[in-house]
């Protein structure tokens, strides 16, 4: 099976689970978590069920193209159901048969992983899915958003789409996976691995990234304070990515990160408040 | 009667899973207790429990009933209630009515007032179902678990979602709900093998079912299933696994029903230090390393299954493609950390964080540095190579290997440290100074490693409680307890003659002005804070809670001193001599209450036996003081029971209460003075007796 059918299948399995599928985002985020139709959605008390490709950015994990599992850009698969279903762990384990693996001659473990993101205020309890040793999903109940308790609970189900790829074709090398029958994975990001870890961690000028982020910083204000709240979250992405970027650059000192995070995350929380308070529309 | 319960779950972390079993089985007998559910001694039954990730089991035997209680109704006096010819009057007749009795029912009732009739009614107790089904529903919501978690749109907070709740009382299913859960009497087999729903009617049943569809309750059972394994599979190999608790400890509760496999790695990746190794296989595929007799990794791992072996060698083929992706990482790591030497690094501790309002590793290198100078005396050991390694002990921070696996910090560096060159004393001191890290890890077997492990957990300890960090009951974010032990238990290992209030102050001082609260009042914060742990470890290594008491009580600033305070009276326990001694002491304490302070004066003495006293009294004073200076307290105790035999003539022969007061008063002073020597050596008061023995 190739990584489109794959996402194919995905999409089938989890359309008829009652998911509308979602498009990607059109920006860098560092996951599907931070896109709006995760984030705007499980900070409202409205049922939600949704699924998509995310790809997803992290700058300092670039190597090059030289790493056999280590990208600066990968590709999720984000499924977000509110509130979680009582069954989500046994229809979650019936994708996997779905997608032809046949689980019950494997080791599926739910090891314990809690995940955070300090930026937009959110955290979660749950697992990462281990199989035969491999983490290929990451499971979490959406506890806090924005700052804020978030009830009903989300289940957000991440599956990474290229260890879960690795596994059905059985190859060592990311490289080697095939995206369809006739294009791999190389053909497809090889180049753009190569580039862009060049561009992550040297290239990209810290002045501009600098200056970029307080512009980004001052929108996101702005568009607060005109109650434009889908914008202003755009600028916190932006900010994001931004503030990663640096990172890769080894551009940010101590005190920095500290103020960084806690300055997108005070915006975020700010956005959160003014969209729950008038209703989650 | 046999009540048992099984809440079922979706994966509970183990930790989670041991201090839940840890509040059922408390919270269980306390209710128990409070409705009375108790037998004959007011006792509950035995209480059991047991559990996997996915199930908490309770089991307990209680009564049917709820012990039964006497209720009197008192009445008129008796004087009253009957005439002379002891024939009822009116008074008792309308008593009787009035309660719904016969008058022959009524009884003569005595209390402090005199003889007065009444009725004495035995309330039977409630059934156990019914109180049963009001406890058991509070005990599973009072579990608090170190995070707590909601989901869907249940009410409830646990540790993970709730799937079922089976509850049998007496062979039947109690009636209860926990959110929107009804306890039932079924429950299911394994998530992926035996999903269907099984009826169980008793504990014995549940269980034998629960094993035949892979579940496994009891964690001892699992544990040794998999330890058993782990030896068939390494038979051949004439191996063993190199041992980690930890592991082991996570895997029994991660899996219902055992299975160990074993797989095969590249044998190039063999030169990487086995702590890599084995720590590139534990973190994430939780799977265990294997060693020779030597203790040489051999290019093989053991891990386990939950539920069904491994026959088609699927499980095993796919670890061993993780693995080697992992160790291909840690190979990475190594090669390329190993290109800078550590010094060359050294400057970039200044970007990472040690505490948001302590700075960076950077300032903290430099107090650790100032600080394991300031030690390097007391431990008799060379400085420069000390300062060297304090220097660079925090440097593998920022290379790529701990920042993959935070668990190999201190560990990393001092492999990094010996790869390029540096002389054991450096390396050894930092691969070292995180030991010891729990309660089985030994203290740093050096004393360089010593002193750097000391140096940089009190900077943890005073900087924290500095800016007003608290720690309390489960809240310990920094482990400043554990640091604490590791600073008590390397002190007793290395012998090491420090003093707590030393210590402290050289710290404060290292901080400048970064600390917001004061000198006194950290010292004071953090005596106590170390009094406790003291007492932690001394109870753990099993000695007696009173000796313990006696020995902290009378002084614990040389850490090492009261560890032998606390041998010198382990020692002498269970002697006659010592109890005569405590007798002795409680008696005087008992004398001494409530009476002033006042000054001896010698020549008010006219007795032979107080002269007697006085004398020893004083020829005690010059010998004691230099023997406790020494540490020589088994010495020190040797002429406090002495002495004991003098004092008892004293008591025997001389009356204390005298009644000239001069006289009074200056016996007094005598016993006052000879208490306070004693106590330099122990606080014999705190010492319980057993008064049977005497």
């Amino acid at each position: 099976m190739s990584i489109q059918q794959l996402i194919m299948k995905l999409q089938e399995f989890w359309a008829d689970q009652g998911c509308y599928l979602a498009q990607p985002y059109d920006l860098e985020v560092g996951a599907g978590t931070m896109t709006p139709d995760t984030f705007f959605r499980v900070i409202d008390q409205r049922d939600w069920n949704a699924a998509y490709v995310q790809p997803s950015r992290r700058p300092s994990d670039g190597r090059f193209g030289e790493n056999p599992h280590r990208v600066q850009k990968h590709f999720q698969y984000q499924v977000i159901m509110k509130p979680s279903p009582s069954d989500i762990q046994e229809r979650y384990l019936q994708s996997l048969r779905f997608l032809g693996i046949k689980i019950k001659e494997h080791d599926i473990r739910f090891d314990e992983d809690n995940w955070e993101s300090p930026t937009i205020g959110a955290w979660g309890v749950g697992w990462q899915v281990l199989l035969d040793g491999l983490e290929i999903t990451q499971f979490t109940y959406f506890q806090q958003a924005g700052g804020k308790d978030i009830f009903p609970v989300p289940v957000e189900i991440t599956y990474g789409l290229e260890r879960l790829e690795m596994f059905l074709e059985g190859k060592d090398n990311i490289y080697d996976l095939k995206w369809s029958d006739d294009v791999t994975y190389r053909d497809l990001r090889l180049l753009e691995e190569k580039e862009f870890s060049e561009y992550n961690f040297s290239q990209a000028d810290i002045n501009v990234l600098h200056k970029s982020f307080s512009m980004n910083v001052r929108e996101a204000r702005k568009l607060i304070r005109k109650g434009l709240l889908l914008p202003a979250y755009d600028m916190c992405l932006k900010c994001s990515h931004l503030f990663n970027l640096l990172d890769s650059r080894g551009a940010i000192s101590v005190t920095e990160r500290v103020k960084i995070i806690s300055q997108i995350r005070a915006l975020v929380v700010q956005i959160t408040k003014k969209y729950t308070a008038r209703g989650g529309s | 009667m046999e009540l048992f319960l099984e809440i079922n779950t979706e994966e509970m972390p183990g930790a989670h899973v041991k201090t839940a079993l840890e509040q059922i089985e408390k919270g269980l007998r306390k209710k128990l207790k409070d409705v009375d559910l108790v037998d004959k001694n007011n006792k509950p039954g035995d209480i059991k429990t047991y559990g996997t990730c996915r199930r908490l089991v309770l089991c307990a035997e209680t009564p049917a009933k709820q012990r039964s209680k006497q209720d009197v109704v008192i009445g008129p006096p008796k004087k009253v209630a009957f005439d002379k010819n002891n024939n009822p009057t009116s008074a008792a007749k309308g008593f009787a009515r009035s309660n719904n009795v016969k008058v022959s029912d009524l009884e003569v009732i005595e209390n402090k007032k005199g003889e007065y009739i009444g009725i004495k009614k035995e309330i039977k107790g409630e059934k156990a179902e019914k109180l049963l089904e009001e406890i058991l529903p509070k005990l599973i919501l009072d579990l608090s678990f170190p995070k707590m978690m909601r989901w869907g749109q249940s009410p409830l907070r646990f540790s993970r979602p709730i799937k079922n709740i089976l509850c049998v009382f007496d062979g039947k299913p109690l009636a209860f709900k926990v959110g929107d859960k009804t306890a039932s009497s079924h429950t299911y087999g394994h998530k992926l093998f035996f999903p269907k729903k099984i009826k169980v009617d008793s504990f014995k049943n549940y269980v034998s079912q629960l094993k035949q569809k892979k579940v496994l309750i009891d964690a001892e059972e699992r544990k040794n299933r998999i330890e058993k394994q782990i030896k068939d599979k390494l038979s051949s190999l004439n191996a063993r696994i190199y041992p980690d608790n930890e592991l082991l400890e996570k895997i029994t509760y991660d899996v219902e029903y055992p299975y160990v496999f074993l797989g095969e790695f590249p044998k190039n990746y063999l030169k990487l230090p086995i702590e890599i190794l084995s720590t590139a296989m534990k973190v994430g595929q939780s799977l265990f390393s294997v060693v020779d007799k030597n203790n040489r990794q051999i290019p093989y791992f053991l891990g386990v299954t939950d539920g069904s072996p491994d026959s088609k060698l699927l499980v095993q083929k796919g670890n061993e493609r993780v693995l080697k992706a992992r160790l291909e990482d840690a190979r990475f790591f190594w090669e390329h950390d190993l290109e800078t030497p550590l010094e060359d690094k050294r400057a970039l501790l200044q970007k990472i964080v040690f505490q948001e309002k302590l700075g960076t590793y950077d300032e903290k290198t430099k107090r650790i540095q100032k600080l394991a100078r300031f030690l390097s005396k007391a431990a008799g050991t060379k400085e420069q190579s000390l300062v060297q390694a304090a220097d660079l002990c925090k440097v593998d921070l920022i290379t790529e290997m701990v920042r993959e696996f935070p668990s190999l910090q201190g560990k990393s560096g001092g492999l990094y440290a010996k790869n390029q060159g540096y002389p054991v004393q450096v390396w050894k001191a930092i691969y070292e100074h995180y030991q010891p890290v729990s309660q089985d890890d030994p203290s740093p077997s050096t004393t360089n490693g010593a002193v750097l492990s000391i140096a940089d957990k009190i900077d943890s300890i005073v900087g924290s409680f500095g800016i007003g960090l608290e720690v309390s009951g489960s809240k310990d974010p920094f482990g400043l307890r554990r640091n604490a032990q590791g600073i008590c238990i390397t002190i007793l290992d290395h012998k090491i003659s420090l003093t707590l209030t030393d210590l402290i102050q050289q710290s404060v001082s290292e901080y400048g002005s970064v600390l917001t609260k004061s000198q006194q009042e950290l010292n004071h914060q953090c005596q106590a804070f170390f009094k406790d742990r003291l007492k932690y470890i001394y109870e753990k290594q099993g000695y007696r809670y009173d000796l313990v008491n006696a020995a902290l009580e009378a002084g614990f600033d040389e850490i090492y001193h009261s560890f032998l305070r606390l041998k010198a009276l382990d020692e002498i326990k269970d002697t006659p001599e010592f109890n005569s001694l405590i007798i002795v002491v409680k008696r005087v304490n008992n004398i001494l209450k409530g009476q002033p302070k006042r000054v001896i004066k010698p020549d008010l003495f006219q007795e032979k036996h107080e002269i007697k006293l006085y004398t020893e009294y004083s020829t005690l004073k010059e010998k004691i003081f230099p023997l406790i200076s020494a540490g020589d307290f088994r010495g020190a105790q040797e002429f406090i029971l002495d002495i004991r035999s003098t004092i008892d003539l004293f008591f025997d022969h001389v009356l204390v209460m005298a009644e000239d007061p001069q006289l009074r008063k200056n016996r007094i002073a005598l016993l006052r003075a000879i208490s306070r020597l004693f106590s330099k050596v122990a606080d014999y008061s705190q010492v319980v007796v057993d008064m049977d023995q005497l």
